[in-house]
């Protein structure tokens, strides 16, 4: 199947889904009687979804590219890295109230050099540590801008 | 009207010429080509990652700086297409046609410093068109009500969609809808009602638009350098260029003279068109450079040739330069780098439109006067630093994409200061990048998205004006003009592709 028909498919699917969740959007007694209200656009919005992604899977693939099927396209592709890369972002979100700004992005910063291949420690900590201190020196100190240290320090009694 | 513009330039100059805004115009000119050159990174990228550094300075900054960083990138981008083929973005890839060869045989610093000779005629040239062109058209636009507004925006849209390439129409408009989606997000600001909020307190604000268009650009983009193993700048040896090597001689600046003069001129009415932007204009300029050319110059073209370097370069500075007509004037982006210029506009408290040529003139002529700026910096600042940025060239991926992500990550959460802020990066940057592995185009989104709550306000406030009927759509001249040519943008690449068709069909037929 080509690429860009899967696409339409779940974009159909997203369209649908946006227009049923639509009509839950709570309306006032007097709203009700009107006839723009907090529903009209993502009405209109459901049915123009569902209309063009309905369109671009009938009507026959117009442009090269999109008729490759998902598997050409994603052929030799290095998912393992990618997927390590969201992983650490999460992660990053996660540990980030936790371990506070400067420890979090440090861990980022290395967990990301050393997923893509990167192995020595030396160059890791030269390319990440200094970057993180001036950044939060600008932010902190130059800027006045409170970045508010991580739980732990408070559950450990260091602040 | 001479006598406005006059006061409007004195304005722009006194704006521009204070200390603050001539460092905030280097800085993002230096900025901007320094991110642009990094392989795989484009000026939406650019602009996205510097907005937060302006979020502390008054808009007419903001703007110079960001304003900065757009031709910046672009200059950027051109670098990394000459020197290893590696455009950022789809307004460089028809530089790397001539650029790269030219580098190839020897002479990445005679192709460098084309590519800067004509960026910078390119972008003067089209500055003198926007400074005439923008009041007037903005001075018309004083007229304009909510009904046109919204017809004005549903152009702008369509505008985008139909200037997206062959068989592409109906996925940008896709992703219009897909971006007009998203910014109804959280609570409708006439009714007070939540919408799609799900119970979260961080959605009661909707989506912020720097979070989408860091994930959807920049996240996507450093993560598609390690999904397609792109090695481009391995191979690369930043000691290849000395500073002898830029020199340009002045039988080679006659012969691209009068291409940079007609490919400026080119570049700026293209870039003003709403949707089409800088990659149209580099196209466009090539093309009509190519047709041109005389035959023994056009056997040249894709091999190294000198005019077919300069147009694409000055076309795409030139229609940089015209994408901010629509924008200044209409509050309509040219292009997905105005787009995010739009947002910044929004965020900083500024209503885009006519009225900010006659509330915010200091923003309106600021950024123009500080474009004459830009151009000259680059050139003065950009063609001695070459050799020096190309070594950013050579920073190993394994560094440079962490810090991407980093960066990317950390603009958004020193603005907001949210961790699930950068939750939902990741999970809009895996949603962008399964789109763009189906090939659906992410900058349509962008642009609906910016739009989408201007265009659901101008419907309501023309529908009440209306006493509820939609009848403004044909009823007011202004509005069924502009209707008009949205049905025509929409509907000629449909009747085009049909006559295409029918033609060769036409041929078969003859051969048979």
């Amino acid at each position: 199947m080509a690429r860009e028909k899967i696409g339409a498919l779940l974009l159909l699917l997203f369209s649908l889904a946006y227009g049923l969740l639509a009509t839950r959007i709570p309306l006032s007694f007097i709203a009700q009687d009107e006839t723009f209200t907090a529903r009209t656009m993502p009405y209109g919005l459901a049915a123009a979804g569902l209309i063009i992604s309905l369109l671009i899977l009938v009507l026959p693939t117009g442009d090269p590219d999109g008729k490759k099927t998902l598997k050409e396209v994603t052929l030799g592709m290095d998912w393992r890295k990618a997927i390590f890369l969201v992983g650490a972002m999460v992660a990053y979100g996660l540990i980030m109230k936790w371990l506070g700004f400067l420890i979090a992005s440090v861990l980022f910063l290395i967990a990301g050099f050393y997923i893509l291949g990167e192995r020595r420690i030396k160059g890791m900590l030269l390319a990440s540590i200094p970057l993180v201190i001036v950044l939060w020196y600008i932010m902190s100190k130059l800027l006045g801008v409170y970045i508010a240290p991580g739980e732990i320090f408070y559950q450990l009694g260091i602040l | 009207m001479w006598d406005g513009m006059i006061n409007g330039m004195l304005t722009g100059i006194t704006t521009t010429l204070i200390p603050l805004n001539i460092a905030m115009v280097l800085f993002g000119c230096f900025m901007g080509s320094l991110i642009g050159m990094l392989p795989g990174l484009g000026p939406i990228t650019a602009v996205a990652l510097m907005i937060p550094v302006t979020y502390g300075l008054d808009p007419t900054t903001g703007m110079v700086l960001l304003a900065g960083v757009y031709y910046g990138a672009i200059f950027g981008g051109s670098t990394a297409s000459i020197l290893i083929n590696a455009p950022g973005e789809a307004a460089t890839v028809a530089t790397a046609l001539d650029g790269y060869p030219l580098a190839r045989q020897g002479y990445p610093g005679k192709a460098l410093a084309v590519a800067a000779y004509s960026s910078f005629s390119g972008g003067t040239i089209s500055v003198i068109f926007l400074m005439v062109f923008a009041p007037m058209l903005a001075s018309i636009s004083t007229s304009f009500q909510s009904a046109d507004y919204f017809a004005l925006m549903i152009l702008g849209l369509t505008a985008v969609s139909a200037f997206s390439g062959r068989g592409s129409v109906l996925k940008a408009l896709m992703m219009v809808v897909l971006g007009l989606m998203l910014a109804t997000v959280g609570t409708d600001q006439t009714s007070g009602v939540q919408r799609f909020t799900f119970g979260s307190l961080e959605l009661l604000d909707g989506i912020e638009f720097l979070l989408l268009a860091m994930a959807t650009f920049a996240l996507t983009e450093a993560l598609s350098i390690v999904l397609t193993r792109d090695e481009s700048s391995d191979s690369f040896k930043p000691k290849a260029i000395g500073f002898k090597s830029l020199a340009v001689s002045k039988k080679e600046f006659k012969l691209i003279a009068p291409t940079i003069a007609r490919s400026s001129l080119l570049g700026f009415f293209i870039g003003v068109l709403p949707g089409a932007g800088a990659t149209l204009g580099s196209f466009m300029a090539y093309g009509m450079e190519r047709n041109l050319a005389p035959p023994e110059e056009q056997k040249k073209f894709g091999k190294g040739s000198l005019r077919g370097l300069a147009a694409p370069e000055t076309g795409n500075n030139a229609a940089s330069s015209g994408s901010f007509v629509p924008l200044l004037c209409l509050g309509i982006p040219g292009s997905g780098t105005t787009a995010v210029m739009l947002g910044a506009l929004i965020a900083y408290g500024i209503d885009p439109g006519p009225r900010m040529f006659t509330d915010s003139p200091e923003v309106f002529w600021g950024v123009i006067m500080s474009m004459y700026l830009g151009n000259i910096f680059l050139l003065i600042l950009n063609l001695p630093l070459i050799p020096y940025f190309a070594r950013l060239l050579a920073i190993p991926k394994n560094f440079m994409v962490p810090m991407i992500l980093f960066f990317s990550l950390m603009g958004v959460y020193l603005v907001t200061f949210n961790d699930f802020d950068i939750l939902m990066m990741v999970l809009f940057c895996v949603a962008a990048m399964a789109l763009r592995l189906m090939n659906f185009p992410m900058a349509p989104l962008l642009l609906g998205f910016i739009l989408g709550g201007l265009m659901e306000d101008n419907l309501r406030r023309a529908l009440m004006i209306y006493n509820d009927s939609i009848s403004f759509m044909w009823e007011r001249p202004l509005t069924l003009g502009i209707n008009i040519t949205t049905i025509f943008i929409l509907f000629f690449p449909i009747v085009r592709s049909f006559m295409r068709s029918k033609k060769e069909d036409g041929k078969k037929e003859v051969a048979v």
